[in-house]
């Protein structure tokens, strides 16, 4: 007899550091221990899973026509782009056998989230996307270096307006406060001289290309957090990131989004992040005693929901019959990637658990259940599949409160899939 | 990080509601289903939240200003582009709308209105608006807070949308929020098993039972709703107009609701402002006039009172972009029937700034305060903690 607090924590290690299990994959793991769970959903191997995925071509837009039939077909195409990418990006999370660096690089992408509402083209977002994916378990110096150079965040951010003469404050602030050092850990003065280092930047908006124009770069002396001298990006990146602070900042943000949003990290955690190397942190965080404690729950945001009921369902997103629908089913929850709403990321925990959600999240989950494969409860007997579709789906376990419903259900296979997937106890990590 | 940041972040988390949502039970659903309607004569708040920080001295424009024209030569409005309300101060020229509120009286600009020591960060200052508490880092949201002070109802506050905004969120109770659209529900037999999915269980953490809520709310918001809101779709074009057009019909169909929150995003305008800034306040100003315009057509024509507010104004000085970088006090709006129109506060110097920005005239709990007290009737020291004065926004009932 497993003990609950294994379940639990393994649950918590499928769903946060992985994606949710794939059918079998919870029990099979649970079978062979805690630590050799771990070690596989932490591992970083080549994935056999992803081998058949094809990756779409986004070529480079270019201008806009001026003529009123070839522009409604480009401006078609570089919303179809739009989408596609996404459903790129979800095929990634869904079919990786070893998921943890998807995962990681949907941590970054809410962490130096960059929206294409406002970047419009997906090859720059795409080009973002694979910076993160190369950086995503690397040293956080490298992935910040190679941001200040990134064409989507710089034009997201106002950077090709930001130029000696007049300088644009707007990628200097968000650089420290949301990326690297966090509010109260620089000053007003601090924001306008890093906002004259970060100038010179140009981007091709539909390209994501980055020139240096030496001309519009500030080459005076600046002061930023007490160092006074002429600073590019990089220069200006790594000085910034060199600071204690960024230390603390990193931590703290990863454990909010791995760990809890309401109990603090122990203040010893940044200590293993002090050369800026993500994945001594990051499995540190996944060694916390706090995943067997019970207080430390997190709500899924619907795109962890959807991935991770994908994953059971062994259903393609781009290969469901409308990727119109899931787009749309998942903007209306509130949460579609390369699409967050600032750039301080999307919400957590409590936002994501609304009537208006639910609505239709049940009618989601609805069409995934008649697209998708439920033979992890077809081949057991009704007695046993309440159960059953705790283990499928990596729940540690229901509640009397649901097991009730889900008991109702049990002539009816596809409609026990549909209650399961909106229990609390699934919309919610233990 | 300091621990200040954190709590700000903290801002949505609001652990005491699932005490609430745990509470939940069928004869709640059962008993929100045929609820009473909202008594005609009781004031309604209409909160329309401005995301990104809107330009104040784009919206009222002191257009003769010297300082004005010449901090900002490629994105002043000139005197054929605004719409003169005094000898100092005009409306941006698209908000015509505004300006006829104006002239009939119903339209309080609160010039110059921020709190102590204004921050910067869109993330800090929206959370320091939205809790109403700029000295003291509380993670709930002011009308939050209003609802804590009242019975639980599920109806009492909604937002439009479907992510939850801090602002209803209080330490033991949250408001509803409803989609543009509408709230459906299944029927039958999956009706009844959701609904055993939304009954409280002690083995519930606060999120779970949080999450549990959630599904139970669906059930008995959308009984109550759903033949509101399916009779008459949203009809206008704007996001906000479309957002209003459902707080209409949810008014005019007597739902038992006393505020209601809706939202337009967009204002963070760092480069190229005047193009997007002026359509915004234009959106901003048509919708509001024609939801007053639609709700004066009925007998609830002097209940609603609308506040318009956004986390800061703008930089004096234009930046290279042409467009404006983050700044401290802007106007607020508050519009209505029994709204007693004019300027309130002062406008803040273009020349005479403090560290670099426009210095703070009102404090924006003067205007929560009036509407607590004025509108809802609550108890604005207590949801403010102890904040005191108030300006004289509303007309008294006579």
């Amino acid at each position: 007899m497993t003990a609950a607090s294994d379940r639990l924590e393994l649950s918590r290690l499928v769903h946060r550091f992985g994606l949710g299990p794939k059918p079998g994959e919870y029990l099979q793991l649970l079978a062979g221990g805690i630590p050799q769970a771990r070690a596989k959903i932490l591992a970083r191997r080549s994935d056999p899973g992803l081998n058949a995925l094809v990756t779409p071509p986004f070529p480079t837009m270019g201008q806009a026509p001026s003529d009123p039939t070839a522009s409604a077909a480009y401006w078609k195409e570089v919303y179809d782009q739009s989408v596609s990418v996404a459903m790129w990006w979800m095929d990634r999370m869904v079919l990786a056998d070893y998921p943890f660096v998807e995962r990681m690089t949907w941590f970054w992408h809410g962490h130096w989230a960059t929206s294409i509402s406002k970047v419009t083209y997906a090859l720059p977002m795409k080009i973002q996307n694979d910076t993160l994916r190369t950086h995503a378990l690397g040293n956080f110096k490298d992935m910040s270096r190679a941001m200040v150079r990134d064409g989507a965040l710089i034009f997201w951010l106002d950077g090709e307006e930001n130029v000696a003469y007049s300088p644009n404050e707007n990628l200097g602030r968000e650089f420290m406060e949301l990326f690297t050092l966090g509010v109260g850990n620089y000053s007003q003065s601090d924001v306008h001289q890093a906002a004259l280092g970060f100038t010179g930047y140009n981007v091709d908006q539909t390209s994501g290309a980055v020139t240096f124009d030496p001309k519009l770069h500030d080459n005076d002396k600046v002061s930023v957090l007490g160092k006074r001298q002429v600073f590019d990006a990089v220069t200006l990146s790594d000085w910034i990131v060199s600071r204690p602070e960024n230390a603390t900042f990193i931590a703290r943000r990863l454990w909010f989004r791995f760990i809890s949003s309401s109990i603090e990290p122990p203040a010893s955690l940044s200590k293993v992040f002090e050369n800026r190397d993500i994945s001594p942190l990051i499995n540190s965080i996944a060694r916390n005693p706090a995943m067997r404690r019970p207080q430390y729950s997190q709500a899924k945001s619907p795109v962890e929901w959807f991935v991770s009921a994908c994953r059971a369902l062994r259903v393609t997103p781009s290969k469901l019959p409308s990727s119109g629908a899931v787009s749309w089913y998942l903007d209306s929850m509130g949460q579609f990637p390369f699409n967050p709403p600032s750039v301080g990321g999307w919400p957590y925990d409590e936002a994501w658990l609304t009537a208006a959600a639910t609505q239709y999240r049940i009618n989601l989950a609805y069409y995934l259940v008649q697209n998708g494969h439920i033979d992890a409860l077809t081949s057991v007997p009704k007695s046993k599949m309440v159960q059953a579709a705790a283990d499928w789906l990596g729940v540690a376990q229901w509640s009397v409160r649901t097991e009730r419903s889900l008991n109702q259900a049990v002539s009816d296979s596809a409609r026990l899939a549909l209650l399961a997937l909106n229990a609390p106890e699934y919309l919610v990590n233990a | 990080m300091s621990p200040c940041d954190f709590n700000r972040r903290q801002f949505l988390k609001y652990t005491g509601a699932a005490t609430i949502a745990a509470t939940l039970s069928m004869q709640d659903v059962a008993q929100a289903a045929s609820v009473t309607p909202l008594p005609l004569g009781t004031p309604i708040l209409v909160i329309v939240t401005l995301y990104g920080g809107n330009d104040g001295l784009n919206t009222v424009v002191p257009y003769l200003d010297p300082a004005y024209l010449s901090n900002r030569p490629d994105m002043s409005l000139d005197a054929s582009e605004v719409i003169p309300l005094s000898d100092s101060l005009a409306l941006n020229g698209t908000m015509t709308g505004f300006a006829s509120l104006w002239t009939a009286n119903k339209l309080a600009i609160v010039l110059g209105t921020s709190y102590p020591n204004p921050n910067l960060s869109h993330f800090s200052s929206m959370a320091i608006w939205q809790s109403g508490s700029p000295i003291e880092e509380i993670s709930s949201g002011w009308i939050g807070r209003y609802l804590d002070s009242l019975p639980r109802d599920p109806f009492r506050a909604i937002g439009v949308g479907s992510t939850l905004t801090p602002l209803l969120a209080g330490d033991h109770r949250v408001g509803s929020m409803v989609p543009i659209s509408g709230l459906q529900v299944p029927n039958g037999s999956l009706a009844t098993q959701l609904e055993l999915l939304a009954v409280s269980s002690t083995q519930d953490s606060e999120l779970i039972a949080d999450a549990a809520g959630s599904i139970g709310d669906l059930f008995s918001l959308s009984s109550t709703l759903t033949p509101v809101l399916q009779n008459a779709p949203p009809t206008s074009a704007t996001p906000l107009a479309q957002q209003l057009d459902v707080v209409a019909n949810m008014i005019t169909a007597n739902v038992p609701t006393r505020v209601y929150s809706v939202s337009l995003s967009g204002f963070d305008t760092h480069a190229d402002e005047l193009s997007q800034q002026n359509v915004l306040v234009g959106q901003v100003s048509d919708a509001i006039t024609a939801f007053l315009t639609q709700v004066g057509t009925t007998a609830r024509a002097n209940d609603v009172v609308v506040m318009v507010y956004s986390e800061f104004g703008r930089r004096v000085e234009a930046n290279g972009g042409e467009g404006t970088d983050h700044g401290t006090s802007a106007p607020v709006f508050v519009a209505g029937n029994r709204v007693a129109g004019g300027f309130y506060g002062e406008q803040p110097s273009l020349t005479n700034l403090v560290q670099g920005d426009l210095a703070v005239v009102v404090d924006f709990r003067d205007v929560y305060a009036s509407m607590l007290e004025d509108v809802l009737g609550a108890d604005a020291d207590k949801i403010l903690n102890n904040w005191s004065t108030k300006l004289d926004l509303i007309t008294p009932v006579s």
